[in-house]
C-alpha cells in the first residue's frame, strides 16, 4: 500500500527534496526526473504541482523569502545606534543561515550559474546590509575622508564578504582551527573589526553613530 | 487639507532602513499625528504590520499605489 499524501503534503515533500538537491548540485545539476525519484513519484505527478523545473526552483526561493527573519525586532528593541542595529541584524541573518545552510549553498551555486533573477534574489538579501551601511556612513563619515564615496561603497562590500565567508567556514566546511570560535563569536568579532575599520570604536564613538531620519 | 502630518519616502530601500527611518520620523511627531510612508520593498508590508504591533502605533492603512507600497501610521497617544 502506498502512503497517500494530501496535495499540500505532497507539494511540501517535493519542495523539500528539491531544496536539498538544488543545494548540493545547483539548478543545472538536477533534473526533474531526479527530484521525482527522490520523492517516489512519477514526473507526471510532480508536474501537477510544479509546471517546470524553473517554477519549482522559484518556489524553493520563495520559501526562503518567507522564512527570512524580519529585522523589525532589532530596530524596535536595539535602539537606533548604527553599530547596535548592525550587530543585531547580523545575528538575525547568521541564525537564519545556520538553521538552513541550504540557502547559502544555493546562493553559491547561483553565483556561478548566473541566472539574473536568482542573482537578484540573493543580492537583495545582502542589500539590507549594504544599504544600511551606505546610508549610515553617508550620515556620519566626515566629509574630508579621502575617496569618501568609494570608501562607502567598498565598506558595504567588505561587510558582505566578511559575513558570507564566516558563514561558509562555519556552516559549510567546519574547520578544526576555528572550532573554539562559535559562529556568534566569530560574527561579533568580525562586526567589531568592521566597525573599527570604518572609525567606530564601540566605546567612544557610539553616540555619534546614529542614523537620523 | 492633507490627511497626514509628515511624509517619508523610503523608495528603493530595503528592510530595515524604511522601519528605522519611520521610527525616527514618528519620534518627531506629536501623539495622534499621522505619518505617510512610501516604500518599494515588498517585505515592508509585513514589516510595518509587525512594527505597529510592537510599538503600539496604529497602522491606519496599508495599500499599493502606482506599484509602490503606501502606509499611514498614526502615532500612539
Amino acid at each position: 500500500m502506498s502512503n497517500r499524501l494530501s496535495g499540500p503534503e505532497r507539494r511540501e515533500t517535493i519542495l523539500s527534496a528539491a531544496q536539498g538537491l538544488f543545494a548540493s548540485k545547483g539548478f543545472h545539476g538536477v533534473s526533474i526526473d531526479e527530484i521525482a525519484r527522490a520523492v517516489n513519484v512519477s514526473p507526471a505527478i510532480l508536474y501537477r504541482h510544479f509546471a517546470s523545473k524553473q517554477m519549482l526552483y522559484a518556489a524553493v526561493l520563495e520559501k526562503f523569502a518567507g522564512q527570512r527573519q524580519s529585522y523589525v525586532d532589532t530596530i524596535v528593541n536595539h535602539g537606533t545606534r548604527f553599530e547596535d542595529a548592525l550587530a543585531g541584524m547580523t545575528q538575525v541573518y547568521i541564525e537564519n543561515i545556520a538553521k538552513n545552510p541550504d540557502i547559502l549553498r544555493i546562493e553559491l551555486h547561483s553565483l556561478l550559474e548566473g541566472n539574473p533573477a536568482t542573482l537578484a534574489f540573493f543580492q537583495n538579501r545582502w542589500k539590507s546590509f549594504t544599504d544600511y551601511i551606505e546610508f549610515g556612513l553617508n550620515e556620519f563619515l566626515p566629509y574630508d575622508v579621502p575617496h569618501r564615496e568609494k570608501t562607502i561603497l567598498s565598506a558595504g562590500l567588505m561587510f558582505q564578504g566578511m559575513v558570507r565567508e564566516a558563514l561558509i567556514q562555519k556552516c559549510l566546511q567546519p574547520q578544526d582551527r576555528l572550532i573554539d570560535l562559535s559562529l556568534h563569536e566569530l560574527s561579533n568579532e568580525l562586526v567589531a573589526l568592521f566597525l573599527r575599520s570604518i572609525g567606530i570604536n564601540k566605546t567612544h564613538l557610539s553616540r555619534k553613530a546614529t542614523i537620523t531620519g | 487639507m492633507s490627511d497626514f502630518d509628515s511624509e517619508l519616502d523610503a523608495s528603493g530601500l530595503n528592510c530595515p532602513l524604511p522601519i528605522l527611518r519611520a521610527k525616527k520620523a514618528i519620534a518627531a511627531l506629536d501623539a495622534g499625528q499621522t505619518l505617510r510612508i512610501i516604500a518599494t520593498d515588498p517585505g515592508s508590508v509585513k514589516d510595518f504590520e509587525a512594527f505597529c504591533k510592537q510599538t503600539g502605533n496604529e497602522l491606519k492603512s496599508s495599500g499599493e499605489e502606482d506599484g509602490k507600497f503606501v502606509f499611514m501610521i498614526q502615532k500612539a497617544a
